[in-house]
């Protein structure tokens, strides 16, 4: 395993516990996704990881080696895109990309070929030249993310990335990571972005509070829900609200909205009863979709976002 | 090795970044130097040898001033506005090399303030300097412990503080320091204060050194200097090395 972390804690002062008792493992090859909410322990994590922060309690090996004890070694076998955006005032991102490669140790050919072929796989070519202060967020990013992964070492860790990048230019980015994968570096990928993780992530690690909420393969996750599929109906105006029929296993309506969840066996069933609803009126339009990991995540942080309100109370 | 191919490319990457700002430093420092070598001869209607001799060489001292302890905090307090410092924080590379290189790439950009300075000073004054080959080590010393003293305010305190700390000390250095006069014209207890700060001793090294005039070299403004050159180096590694 080339990441270990076992019962880490990191508590900040003021008694701010940033990470509770947390446990995670990444492999060679291996993308994690870290989900949570702001707060969670996420950066702290990373940061610990990275050598920058020492951890209240727990123990961290990458590679066998302990970041804490020698963190010149963690900075060496680590790269890390921090959330911030990278300082770019006055420097072009093929002078900023090229830099950091040899500055991170690739020989000068190595480093060259390495950023052409990341900046033209982000199609980001057309900026190479462009001092950063004029360069847009996303494109900013974007070369950050170069700088990280240029000369990527064992372990990569970006923390969101993708903000502020276009929908086209996201998707060529997780195709870069999945490749730092493939060529064997443990990558963890710190993202809001549920829909896109789940389709480039081969396990997710919910945080919440600082904790492990949940861990599994994005498939996992969604088996651990007690329904699979949601039916969404949207209400004619003035018409009456539906009674919850007894197959639903949650029901939740909202202004116009109302959504079941439902367990895929009683698929049929369910559409039957849409379908009648919607020839009577009683329904404008109807959708059945597979459960959202986004749906499942979203209810996993708020059920201990309750829990913990009712601690605290 | 490793530490060296460290220095050399962060050298680079620091080059790259300031080179924007190289010009503006030079119109800065020159500006300065001209400021206390013609302006100052406004409030002092006659000028003798011996303090022709002051203003020549306390203007190149406070450009060196200026810069270590004005110009370099000020970046650093926006490098660590706009995130450079907690970026730097995370590269594969000794805290050493980071810092050696920040702090040559700010010897390097006060040089040429430097030479500019003096030229104005021995044009507008006639001196005959007597340049003592120690000028190379006390300009690097006098540049260093600058450097040294502005990184540690600038590491150790808030952004916003280090600009205002800043400014201070410029107003020090400027008004109530005898660089620019002899120290026996300030009140007693100012001379005592200034016994221990660094600033008398950075104009004493570098006039000793430009104008020896056959009195030789005192080595106490170099030990002096020595002393709080190592401590502002020290504190500015330990701040960067901090972990919370």
């Amino acid at each position: 395993m080339l990441l270990q972390i076992d019962h880490l804690t990191k508590i900040y002062q003021r008694d701010v516990r940033a990470n509770d008792d947390l446990s995670l493992h990444v492999a060679e090859g291996e993308v994690l996704g870290l989900l949570g909410h702001n707060g969670a322990g996420k950066t702290t994590l990373l940061n610990q990881v990275a050598g920058l922060v020492k951890p209240t309690e727990g123990t961290i090996r990458i590679d066998g080696r302990d970041p804490v004890a020698d963190p010149a070694f963690a900075r060496q076998v680590c790269s890390l895109q921090l959330q911030a955006q990278a300082p770019l005032t006055g420097v072009t991102p093929r002078q900023a990309i090229d830099i950091l490669g040899r500055i991170r140790g690739g020989s000068r050919q190595q480093v060259k070929e390495r950023s052409e072929q990341l900046m033209s796989a982000l199609d980001i070519t057309e900026w190479a030249d462009t001092p950063g202060e004029k360069l847009s967020g996303g494109i900013r990013r974007l070369t950050a993310f170069c700088m990280a992964v240029v000369e990527p070492g064992l372990l990569v860790m970006l923390d969101e990335p993708t903000n502020d990048v276009d929908p086209v230019r996201r998707r060529l980015m997780w195709e870069q990571v999945r490749k730092l994968a493939t060529d064997g570096c443990a990558v963890i990928i710190v993202t809001h972005n549920v829909t896109e993780a789940e389709r480039s992530v081969d396990r997710l690690v919910v945080l919440d509070h600082g904790r492990v909420a949940a861990t599994g393969t994005p498939a996992e996750l969604r088996r651990q829900a007690s329904s699979d599929l949601r039916l969404e109906l949207t209400l004619t105006p003035g018409a009456a609200v539906p009674e919850a029929p007894a197959w639903a296993s949650s029901t939740n309506v909202t202004d116009q909205r109302m959504v079941i969840s439902i367990a895929s066996a009683d698929a049929p069933q369910a559409i039957a009863w849409a379908q009648q609803l919607h020839a009577a009126e009683g329904v404008a339009q109807f959708v059945l979709n597979p459960i959202s990991l986004e749906d499942i995540y979203v209810g996993l942080t708020n059920t201990s976002e309750e829990n913990h309100d009712a601690v605290a109370a | 090795m490793r530490w060296l191919r460290s220095y050399l490319l962060l050298l680079r990457w620091h080059a790259i970044r300031l080179k924007f700002i190289l010009p503006l430093m030079l119109v800065i420092q020159t500006l300065l130097a001209v400021g206390i070598v013609v302006g100052f001869s406004f409030l002092m209607p006659e000028v003798d040898k011996a303090t022709a001799l002051y203003l020549a060489t306390g203007a190149p001292t406070l450009g060196l001033i200026t810069v270590g302890m004005v110009l370099a905090p000020q970046m650093i307090a926006q490098s660590k506005t706009e995130g450079t410092f907690e970026y730097n924080r995370t590269l594969p590379v000794p805290r050493t090399a980071i810092l050696a290189a920040d702090v040559t790439t700010w010897l390097l950009t006060s040089l040429p303030g430097l030479a500019l300075a003096l030229l104005t000073a021995t044009l507008r004054f006639d001196l005959d300097l007597d340049v003592s080959p120690l000028v190379v080590p006390a300009i690097l010393l006098v540049a260093l412990t600058a450097t040294g003293l502005g990184y540690a305010v600038a590491y150790a305190v808030p952004p916003a503080v280090a600009s205002l700390i800043s400014q201070v000390i410029v107003f020090i250095a400027l008004m109530f320091s005898p660089i620019n006069f002899p120290a026996d014209r300030l009140p007693g207890w100012l001379q005592a204060v200034h016994e221990v700060l660094p600033f008398q001793y950075m104009a004493d090294a570098i006039r000793d050194t430009l104008a020896a005039g056959g009195n030789g070299v005192s080595g106490l403004p170099f030990a002096v200097l020595a002393v709080w050159c190592v401590a502002g180096l020290a504190l500015t590694l330990r701040v960067m090395t901090r972990r919370s």
